[in-house]
């Protein structure tokens, strides 16, 4: 019954120097689902998350090993990023708004793609804040810088942002850490909203954020995949003693 | 009440070096006033239309003005902007954003700060070596050069730091929408660092309007009207150095009026830039 939308096999990630971050990484992304990526700080898991959309290409001494099948083909041999990254998009741990208003932080990802036309990009536009659930706050100040807008509204932004582009997959790194508890449940109330169009990873340190959201839970450790399983089974009955000691917060 | 005793110690040396401190401060501020006041109050008495609408007199006779003087400066300081700012934005982003990573990055950016430092005299003399000399007469060109070379570094330090200030995560937020590296340089950092870069420009601008010693060696002065950049070139700094040295009493008024000009230039872009930058941090 699994469905998945990619699948990541004997991935190895080093970073410049050598340093073996991502250690023989094999699992499925199910299609239209979360997977919760966990693990304690430092075991890989924000490192494999930027596999997916490439951004290590943008440090030189990089290195990819094994495959990340995406539509048939391995995503870490593709050489159209652009395209890559508008069917996969990012959310950081920080929220990014541009220092653009409101209306040209939606639209920048469209216009990269070429879309010029002012009624389909004011479309778009709504669209997009209101699959972020923030068109309500901000119809009225489209034109207002993003900046004045409160840290979990910039978040449902970004989100915003990056939904516009109409992405298959949305890789979210520790989306709520910087957010309060009101702003982190807005977002995760979003983020399971939006598993009807697309397929969602989470980095999280919140283990009840992956329990609350996440269908599938990955359990990294020193650049391992420790245990993948249904989120429930993680919780509740892993198979492996580190994953129990991690979830009931006896380390990490 | 040992301690008692040594906080009374700590009152006492407090007292001590912020008197210090503050005598220190009213000591540069009273000059500082004394001279604008001293410039102000002297130049404005002496400002009139023919100062700026009739060029030199003939020496002794009455009814000059400094039209040459104006045009000149306004000329060579608009040839050193286009030289030095493009060059100081090119320079300063590839340093905030490709030369971050190398150390030829970091030396570019200390051997800048040493730059800004350089006396201009040297950077006048080092242009009459290298473009005068060889050519063999003075220019507007040569002026301009030496202006812009003083420019380069500052605005080239300030848009280095000013790009600095926008978060690496808004480039990778929007490398992540799939930007290109230039796009997210022309379309996010630039927009980011926009202002602090303006404000450096102007106080760059600024820096060199007052700036007489590079342009002895370069434009020198020409008593008559050229646009002509090949050509000598008046500007006021000299013309003020020239005419305040001169012996005929109108000769000091223009200088007394130049000065003024000049002064309230520098001190109008000056407090603008200032002015811009703390509208920034309250936005």
């Amino acid at each position: 019954m699994s469905d998945s939308i990619m699948n990541v096999n004997n991935l190895n990630f080093y970073y410049q120097g050598g340093v073996h971050a991502v250690k023989n990484m094999s699992l499925p992304i199910e299609r239209n689902q979360v997977t919760a990526l966990i693990g304690p700080s430092g075991c890989g898991k924000t490192t494999f998350l930027r596999c997916f959309n490439r951004m290590h290409d943008l440090y030189p001494g990089h290195c990819y090993e094994g495959e990340i099948l995406f539509e048939g083909s391995n995503l870490l041999g593709r050489k159209d990023i652009t395209e890559l990254r508008s069917r996969i998009g990012m959310v950081f741990q920080k929220p990014t708004p541009f220092p653009m208003s409101i209306f040209d932080n939606i639209a920048y990802g469209l216009r990269l793609k070429g879309i010029k036309n002012r009624a389909e990009l004011a479309d778009r536009v709504e669209q997009a804040l209101k699959q972020a659930a923030i068109w309500e706050e901000t119809h009225d100040r489209l034109k207002q810088s993003a900046n004045g807008l409160s840290g979990g509204q910039q978040q449902r932004l970004v989100i915003a942002r990056a939904l516009a582009a109409e992405p298959d997959v949305l890789l979210f790194d520790e989306p709520t850490s910087a957010l309060d508890p009101i702003s982190t449940g807005k977002i995760e109330e979003l983020m399971v909203g939006l598993k009807q169009k697309v397929t969602i990873i989470i980095v999280t340190h919140n283990m009840q954020q992956a329990a609350r959201i996440s269908d599938h839970t990955a359990f990294m450790y020193m650049g391992e995949l420790v245990e993948f399983d249904q989120t429930e089974t993680i919780f509740t009955n892993p198979r492996e003693k580190l994953t129990e000691e991690y979830v009931t917060g006896r380390f990490g | 009440m040992n301690h008692i005793n040594e906080i009374s110690k700590r009152k006492a040396i407090n007292f001590f070096a912020l008197s210090l401190a503050g005598a220190a401060a009213g000591l540069g501020l009273f000059w500082l006033i004394f001279i604008l006041a001293d410039v102000l109050r002297h130049g404005v008495a002496y400002i009139t239309p023919a100062l700026f609408l009739n060029e030199a007199a003939p020496p002794g006779l009455d009814g000059g003005g400094l039209k040459h003087a104006f045009i000149g400066q306004l000329l060579i300081t608009l040839f050193a902007v286009l030289i030095g700012i493009p060059l100081g934005i090119l320079g300063g982003t590839w340093l905030a954003e490709y030369g971050r990573h190398h150390s030829i990055g970091r030396l570019i950016s200390t051997l800048s700060d040493i730059m800004i430092s350089v006396p201009s005299i040297v950077i006048g003399t080092f242009v009459y070596a290298i473009f005068v000399k060889p050519i063999g007469h003075f220019s507007g060109f040569a002026g301009a050069l030496a202006l812009a070379i003083i420019m380069i570094p500052v605005v080239l330090r300030t848009t280095e730091d000013m790009m600095g200030l926008v978060p690496w995560e808004i480039r990778e937020a929007a490398f992540a929408l799939g930007a290109p590296y230039y796009k997210v340089i022309l379309q996010v950092v630039y927009r980011g660092a926009a202002t602090g870069i303006f404000t450096g420009i102007l106080l760059a601008i600024a820096r060199i309007a007052g700036e007489t010693g590079p342009l002895l060696f370069t434009s020198f002065n020409n008593m008559f009207l050229t646009t002509n950049m090949n050509e000598p070139m008046p500007s006021l700094t000299v013309t003020i150095y020239q005419y305040a040295m001169g012996p005929y009493d109108d000769w000091h008024e223009m200088a007394w009026a130049a000065s003024f000009v000049i002064t309230l230039f520098i001190l109008s872009l000056t407090i603008l830039g200032r002015l811009i930058i703390r509208w920034k941090y309250k936005n």
